[in-house]
């Protein structure tokens, strides 16, 4: 054995061994949260650590309980494997009461099955996939599903005397999910849709997408996608002149799509339960603490994922003292109006959350609200 | 003396740590996540080895593993959701799936050489993960499958993290041990002789052409069974564990372990899943520090952790039986 084979052998011996965490305060209670800090979706997993240090930071300092709540980040780089191999770790420590994530609803649903299994609580803020809280009376989500977004969008259209919609959306268990419940609710009101295409995420191109579209002569487009490709499409749209309203999804609801969109984002309808610049209080006081550690505006993401770390810790307050698994998860599932920045959150009997929405439309580079 | 050096103590040593003092260990940390480690681990091993058969051994470069990997999960975990077959007719089911498909596949692409190849495996496995992809009715399309029956052995269920890893580990260790037997041979110097040559092995009167479409079956087979036992640890599957950075690890594992040597590639597998995990302390270091192992793998042991010559001597020396057993004339292996 050569001595260079020795030393990276040698390392890869003692590298376990500095990796020991180090112990903290022996009383705390202990939240998990799974999410993606690194890896293709890190920019999400990164505004969700923002977001939960946001809310825990606040919680503590309430002094609400009487011991200190801590949350654990391991980090799941949207990776199954690693999603799966993070909850059997989190359902090892036994000061965990509560999880919180993972980010993708792929991910969620492999270490859905561990905490199934285990009897541990675990709240996504983002989990879309229509399965996700059917795995076992132990997942929630803070997340409303196509289930009630798709409908809302319809009439709204309709509403408006758009009757003839086209729908795209992005290849994902979300995407399914746009296209089927909206055109679900549009049919049922007497609308038709056109024209119907899933495209892969981080397609460069639109414009034969957008060219097929035309062809159909829809009143309105109906997208199901997220801010990076939105800005695409909206670009590609406005350069091959397409003058038809489009609406999209509170998934399309970030502040980087009016960066990177520009003028083009002008004009684009969507639905949101988070506005930054709604006169509530408590939203105001999120959006400057936001504002104070990131500099920019939160999107609806982040939003959703701080009022679910604040619907776990207050879970966490009605399960104490002692709080356990199981009375965590009765206290969530007991979650009634629940006041946070994405307005009030009800879990229903299938510990889905019922919200509500509002309509928005982006005027002069920003996200307003509208009445139609 | 003599009678000490008849016994196969490595072999039996492997088997003692695998079967033995891993579990034993496990179990005394009592913990699932080290559990769920060691059986990824295992199916990483048995996904590398199975890759080291064709990259390693036969010197093809293989972009595509992970979708052969993703066929045998998703038929394990279809069988079990739609036809109700459990983990004996599903992990088998999801080898046999992957290997015809790789057999079918073969037929065109083995005439391939070199890069050529290695761009049409890149084709074949993208084309693997948009199907799954995107093949709603069938695969659940992003949505994934759900698979809520464990294992279950003859009617009984496996419960518990010790009892999933002990059929895990079996599978596994029978795996390797029929990969061992398939590159220490005769049919594995063969192989050995398309890497060098092919021209020359052609030359020989060695079939290159239908080796490499059986070598190239093979491998998909232990990667399809790789993929029933994944579908079974996990409970669901979906596309994206099967995409092409899946088979990029897989050929960085066989590459840092070491080419064409059986322990490298395990040894690789278990360095690249351990790796992440134990540095989970580092937070968003962790990857930078993964690469830079890997990076300066490449760089001071461009052989691999135990490169083939190595890894041949130490079988030589302990997996074959020793010198005078043998009769007649002493040849090969």
């Amino acid at each position: 054995m050569t001595t260079t084979r020795r030393i990276i052998l040698g390392a890869a011996l003692v590298l376990p061994v500095l990796s020991v965490l180090p112990a903290s305060a022996a009383d705390a209670i202990r939240l998990g949260y799974q999410l993606p800090l690194t890896g293709n979706t890190a920019q999400y997993g990164q505004d969700f650590k923002t977001a939960a240090e946001i809310a825990l930071d606040r919680f503590n300092a309430s002094g609400k309980l009487p011991v200190k709540v801590e949350i654990v980040y391991e980090d799941s780089r949207s990776d199954a494997k690693e999603g799966v191999a993070i909850a059997r770790k989190f359902v090892d420590d036994d000061r965990i009461v509560g999880v919180l994530g993972d980010f993708t609803s792929g991910v969620s649903i492999a270490a859905g099955q561990v905490y199934k299994e285990a009897g541990m609580p675990q709240l996504s803020q983002t989990a879309s996939h229509p399965d996700f809280t059917k795995i076992s009376e132990w997942q929630f989500r803070n997340i409303t599903t196509q289930a009630g977004e798709g409908p809302y969008n319809a009439n709204w259209m309709l509403s408006k005397g758009y009757k003839k919609v086209a729908v795209i959306a992005e290849q994902t268990d979300w995407g399914q999910s746009v296209v089927q419940y909206f055109a679900e609710g549009l049919k049922a009101k007497g609308g038709t849709v056109v024209f119907s295409e899933f495209f892969n995420r981080g397609l460069p191109d639109f414009r034969a997408l957008i060219t097929k579209i035309q062809r159909e002569k829809p009143d309105a487009i109906y997208t199901g996608f997220f801010y990076e490709d939105a800005a695409n499409f909206l670009k590609q749209a406005k350069q091959l002149g397409v003058t038809t309203p489009i609406f999209s999804t509170s998934a399309a609801h970030n502040q980087k799509l009016i960066e990177l969109a520009g003028a083009d984002a002008e004009g684009l309808s969507l639905t949101t339960n988070f506005l930054p610049n709604s006169p509530k209080p408590e939203v105001k006081s999120f959006v400057e603490a936001w504002v104070k550690a990131r500099g920019a505006e939160p999107g609806q993401f982040p939003a959703q994922a701080f009022d679910a770390v604040n619907i776990m810790l207050e879970a966490v307050v009605k399960a104490s003292p002692n709080p356990t698994r199981a009375k965590v998860r009765d206290a969530l599932a007991a979650t009634k109006d629940f006041p946070g920045v994405t307005g009030l959150t009800t879990f229903d009997a299938n510990r889905e959350p019922q919200k509500q929405l509002s309509k928005a439309r982006v005027v002069g580079g920003q996200f307003a609200e509208v009445e139609n | 003396m003599s009678d000490l050096r008849r016994l196969p103590l490595v072999p039996l040593a492997l088997v003692v740590v695998v079967f033995g003092a891993v579990p034993w260990v496990l179990t005394l940390f009592g913990k699932g996540y080290f559990f769920q480690v060691a059986d990824l681990i295992l199916i990483f091993v048995l996904l590398s080895a199975s890759l080291h058969l064709v990259t390693g051994v036969a010197g093809l470069l293989h972009l595509g593993h992970a979708a052969f990997y993703g066929i045998g999960a998703y038929v394990a975990a279809l069988m079990g959701t739609e036809l109700k077959l459990g983990f004996l007719w599903g992990l088998p089911a999801g080898g046999l799936a992957a290997a015809v498909l790789a057999l079918i596949v073969a037929l065109p692409t083995m005439r391939l050489v070199s890069i050529y190849f290695a761009v049409a495996t890149l084709a074949i496995g993208q084309m693997i993960h948009t199907v799954l992809l995107n093949w709603v009715a069938v695969t659940k399309g992003p949505n994934g499958v759900m698979l809520f029956s464990g294992i279950r052995l003859f009617d009984i269920p496996v419960k518990g993290p010790l009892a999933v890893y002990f059929v895990v580990a079996v599978v596994v260790a029978l795996s390797i041990v029929a990969i061992h037997r398939l590159g220490h041979s005769y049919y594995g110097n063969a192989l050995r002789s398309l890497r060098e040559d092919d021209q020359c092995a052609d030359a020989m009167g060695v079939d290159t052409v239908r080796l490499k479409i059986e070598v190239f079956t093979l491998s998909a087979f232990f990667a399809g069974l790789a993929g029933g036992l994944w579908a079974y640890t996990t409970g669901y599957v979906s596309p994206q564990d099967f995409n092409f950075s899946n088979s990029i690890l897989i050929l960085a594992m066989v590459v840092v372990g070491g080419l064409g040597s059986l322990p490298g590639a395990i040894v690789g597998a278990v360095l690249l899943i351990l790796l992440p995990e134990v540095l989970r302390g580092f937070g968003d270091l962790r990857n930078v520090i993964v690469g830079l192992v890997m990076f300066g793998s490449i760089l001071f042991l461009p052989k691999g952790l135990i490169g083939e010559v190595s890894a041949l001597a130490l079988v030589r020396r302990h997996f074959v039986r020793p010198k005078g057993e043998v009769a007649g004339r002493e040849v090969g292996w």
